[in-house]
């Protein structure tokens, strides 16, 4: 794993849209897809017919004011919520009717928004928990194969050390996750989703509650993701700095309905985003305000 | 004499406790699942022996290994329609599920081979003790102390084992996360929860053999859900998600259970009222344990990695 350490080309960070490889006939492929997506939770229509696609090696944000869509678009894609109508594909493939893990396992993975830390695990414990496949999770090999766990564990904690350096949590290691704060979960569930190393990650807003020098430093190894391990990202995000600093697509939503879809400086320019996500407030306010305070 | 007989006794009752314990603990303390049947694997498991040993004369292993097969398959199935589900429902229908089993041998007195007053309410009588030409009366309950020790020790290291590997790090996920994160992770939360129960019943199971062939007589009579909120009190006072502190608590209980027995010379109490007292005494001492030692008497054990 090469993510946790290694130079960031630079200039990458100021305009990371250069820095995208196109695939052998120029167009880049679809990685997934989203038609026509609907889902209501009583009387509220949370998703009303949203499509968008999300390119190969390409980090896509997913913005919208508060309750716009964007989390359970999330869940509907991932598995976690049944769909009421429409379809996702990934990679070709109808996902719409899978079970969250059979989803995760085909290579999606994601991260919530409110970090999922289980209290009575340590933060070791919850990046060993990430690996697929691993031999002993059966119960057969815990008993049979104790030669081969071992290796693996071997090898798992290695790449958690790196990862662990990377989101600087290794002085946290055999803490209990409970006793982190909420911006540690969020390090610690960018970590787990780092190591169970799906093809395209969905992140629900990562850098929440993060503080903003280590902001830099997701946003730096989120880009590495894309351009050194040509992974796929989708992320929810609030702090437009880092939508506009690292997407290279902006989809938003707004009640439910895509309602732009574009670079970050055509959505920054969109008037229907402004008066939709903005309400009211300056266009400057949005698109500068500083990420930490 | 006596009372080393009553001692031989009181180690017999822990180590089939134990076994009882450590099984919920897996369940319960581990995986999160709110096992409120364990007394259904434990009756069970004391019915099948006696049909497989009483009934068919097959040997007490035999009793013993196909006990632990239909109660494990017995936690398979009562899974399979609660999987998805919370644990309050949990809670339901594996109680529910106990008392089908308890209700089944109680009115299908044909399952035991049938005779006047034999089966059903009536029980049944002359399960056979393994190895017991072997040894006096007097040395017989030492041996099979051995046997139940055995047991235990093989359950202790079975159980361990497996919360100590990457399938005990996935219960524990499921224990602590509603599922969200397991299956995030890829990991089909259903069948760990299956699983685990069928490991956990296989167990029941086994400790409801060793019970059976002990006594020697087994009626639906010993398997009322109380049996069930004892090993719960067992795991919670001892100390739940530790292995070390499910027998522990299964230790305690069974001296607390059985100390009013020679209460009754220090205490100037009827032995009847005293008999009811020992449940007032295991409650006092969970509210005890649950107001300072929220955890257990021996806390779940931190991985250091």
């Amino acid at each position: 794993m090469s993510i946790a350490k290694g130079p960031v080309a630079p200039g990458n960070a100021g305009s990371p849209a250069c820095s995208r490889q196109e695939n052998g006939t120029g167009r880049r492929q679809i990685m997934l897809k989203v038609v026509d997506l609907y889902k209501s939770f009583g009387g509220i229509q949370a998703l009303a017919g949203v499509s968008f696609t999300v390119e190969k090696q390409s980090i896509t944000g997913l913005i919208g004011p508060n309750g716009s869509g964007k989390s359970t678009c999330f869940n509907v894609i991932s598995g976690f919520y049944s769909k009421d109508g429409g379809e996702v594909y990934f990679e070709g493939q109808k996902i719409g009717n899978l079970k969250p893990f059979e989803i995760a396992r085909g290579g999606i993975g994601r991260t919530f928004q409110i970090a999922e830390a289980p209290e009575k695990m340590t933060v070791v414990e919850n990046l060993l928990l990430a690996p697929k496949d691993q031999t002993g999770e059966k119960i057969f090999n815990v008993f049979f194969k104790g030669t081969k766990i071992k290796q693996e564990t071997g090898e798992f904690l290695k790449k958690i050390d790196e990862v662990l350096n990377l989101v600087q949590l290794n002085h946290l290691r055999n803490e209990y996750a409970g006793n982190l704060s909420g911006g540690q979960r969020k390090l610690l569930s960018l970590a787990r989703i780092l190591l169970f190393d799906p093809d395209l990650i969905l992140l629900d807003e990562p850098t929440a509650g993060v503080n903003p020098t280590l902001i830099n430093d997701l946003v730096e190894a989120i880009q590495r993701l894309r351009d050194e391990r040509g992974k796929t990202i989708l992320l929810v995000e609030h702090n437009m700095r880092v939508i506009s600093r690292i997407c290279d697509k902006v989809i938003v939503l707004d009640s439910g309905i895509k309602i732009a879809e574009g670079t970050p400086k055509e959505i920054q320019n969109n008037e229907k985003v402004l008066e939709a996500y903005l309400s009211g407030s300056s266009k400057k306010q949005l698109f500068h305000e500083d990420t930490g305070s | 004499m006596a009372f080393v007989n009553f001692l031989v006794y009181l180690a017999i009752m822990m180590g089939i406790y134990g076994i009882l314990s450590l099984s919920l603990n897996l369940q319960y303390g581990f995986t999160g699942l709110a096992n409120f049947g364990q007394v259904g694997f434990f009756c069970l498991g004391a019915y099948i022996t006696t049909i497989i040993t009483l009934t068919f004369g097959l040997p007490f292993i035999l009793g013993l290994i196909i006990s632990m097969v239909v109660a494990g398959l017995f936690g398979y199935v009562i899974a399979i329609p609660t999987a998805d589900l919370k644990e309050d429902y949990w809670a339901i229908v594996t109680l529910a599920s106990a008392e089908i089993v308890r209700m089944f041998f109680l009115n299908e007195d044909w399952v035991v081979g049938g005779g006047v007053y034999r089966g059903g309410a009536f029980g049944v009588g002359g399960i056979p003790q393994p190895l017991k030409s072997y040894f006096s009366a007097q040395s017989y309950p030492f041996f099979y102390f051995m046997i139940v020790l055995i047991c235990l020790i093989a359950t202790y290291l079975i159980i361990n084992k497996l919360t100590r590997s990457p399938y005990g790090i996935v219960l524990k996920s499921i224990r602590e996360g509603e599922d969200r994160l397991a299956q995030a992770m890829g990991k089909d939360v259903k069948r760990f929860r299956l699983k685990t129960m069928a490991v956990g019943g296989m167990f029941g199971g086994l400790a409801g053999c060793l019970w059976a062939h002990y006594y020697g007589f087994i009626s639906p009579r010993q398997f009322l859900p109380l049996e069930t909120f004892i090993v719960w009190a067992m795991v919670i006072v001892g100390g739940k998600g530790n292995n070390k502190g499910a027998i522990l608590g299964a230790v305690i209980i069974i001296i607390f259970y059985h100390s009013t027995r020679y209460l009754k010379d220090y205490i100037p109490v009827e032995e009847v009222t005293l008999a009811s007292l020992r449940m007032v005494a295991i409650g006092i001492l969970i509210v005890l344990v649950m107001l300072f030692m929220k955890e257990g008497i021996i806390k779940e054990k931190k991985p250091v990695y």
